[in-house]
């Protein structure tokens, strides 16, 4: 059986030898990528945003809007799939042989039916962020209480050894 | 799981019973008379098991199908889809930060005062616990 040894560690290990005592000897790290990097041989680009369906090849179903009304699209997406979905089986039973138009028809609506749902995807990081940060205010809105009536409680006990000792 | 991929896996799973549905119902076909000319099809070979069970195939598949796209439509209407857009969310993510900044900068003071308080309670103890030793010297 055949194993393999790690690699060994790059060889400009030998540039950080005085790194303990002098932290500025040694080379600064390079920087954060920006734009497009080419991975094992892939290309990739250092922002991330949902490509368009135009972009895809894909015809798109639904009107193009800047506020599309998620719920009634995503309905009648599902209407017309059942509707396809029945188209299909008709074909298979009557003329067998046009069966490819119909499921191109049914992968683009599902590839419509994908398209939106991750386009919901910003909107539900942004309700998230919302969420955690109304959470934190009253996390800190609970510890300034806390500490405030621990304060007082520490000043009135400190009162009354005051009194206490006074009436020795 | 949340709401959207739960939304997703629901896409998937419709597709998944159509291709499941579509593909059992091509392999368990009994054969058809394709044009008369053909010799009619031998019907003894398996028509035992095939004919009691095979027309409730459809039946319990297109049934599957009908209760995925309803679950899908139930789900739809679960999503919390209050906010009226981009613009007002980003509008009440800055006045959460604003408050959040706020009520930051009092706990920050409080924290402080406390920290301060602590510290002369500690140092007046240490004051008096030195006091209560020097008193008691031992004879």
């Amino acid at each position: 059986m055949a194993t393999a040894t790690y690699p060994p560690p790059p060889p400009y290990y030998r540039l950080y030898k005085d790194y303990s005592e002098n932290p500025s000897s040694a080379p600064e790290p390079p920087p954060p990528i920006e734009g497009t990097y080419v991975c094992f041989g892939g290309n990739y680009t250092t922002e991330d945003v949902l490509p368009s369906l135009e972009e895809q090849g894909v015809p798109q179903l639904y009107p193009k809007d800047s506020n599309v009304d998620y719920k009634k699209e995503l309905r009648s997406l599902n209407r017309e799939l059942q509707l396809h979905i029945l188209e299909l089986a008709d074909v298979l039973v009557e003329r067998p042989s046009q069966y490819a138009k119909r499921i191109g028809e049914i992968s683009s609506i599902f590839k419509n039916l994908h398209h939106l749902l991750n386009s919901l995807r910003p909107h539900q990081a942004g309700a998230t962020l919302i969420h955690i940060m109304e959470l934190q205010i009253q996390q800190r809105k609970q510890a300034v209480e806390d500490i405030k009536r621990r304060r007082e409680e520490a000043q009135r006990l400190l009162k009354d050894a005051f009194v206490t000792l006074d009436g020795q | 799981m949340d709401i959207i991929s739960q939304l997703q896996e629901q896409v998937n799973s419709i597709a998944a019973i159509t291709f499941n549905a579509f593909g059992t119902l091509q392999r368990d076909a009994p054969p058809v008379q394709l044009s008369p000319n053909y010799p009619e099809p031998p019907a003894t070979t398996t028509a035992t098991d095939d004919a009691t069970a095979f027309p409730e195939q459809p039946k319990q598949l297109s049934a599957d199908l009908v209760k995925a796209a309803k679950q899908f439509d139930a789900l739809v209407a679960a999503l919390p889809l209050s906010e009226g857009g981009e613009e007002a969310q980003l509008k009440r993510i800055a006045e959460l930060q604003v408050e959040n900044d706020t009520i930051g900068q009092e706990l920050q003071k409080q924290l402080e005062a406390a920290e301060k308080e602590l510290k002369q309670v500690q140092e007046l103890f240490g004051e008096a616990a030195d006091n209560c030793l020097n008193m008691k010297k031992p004879e």
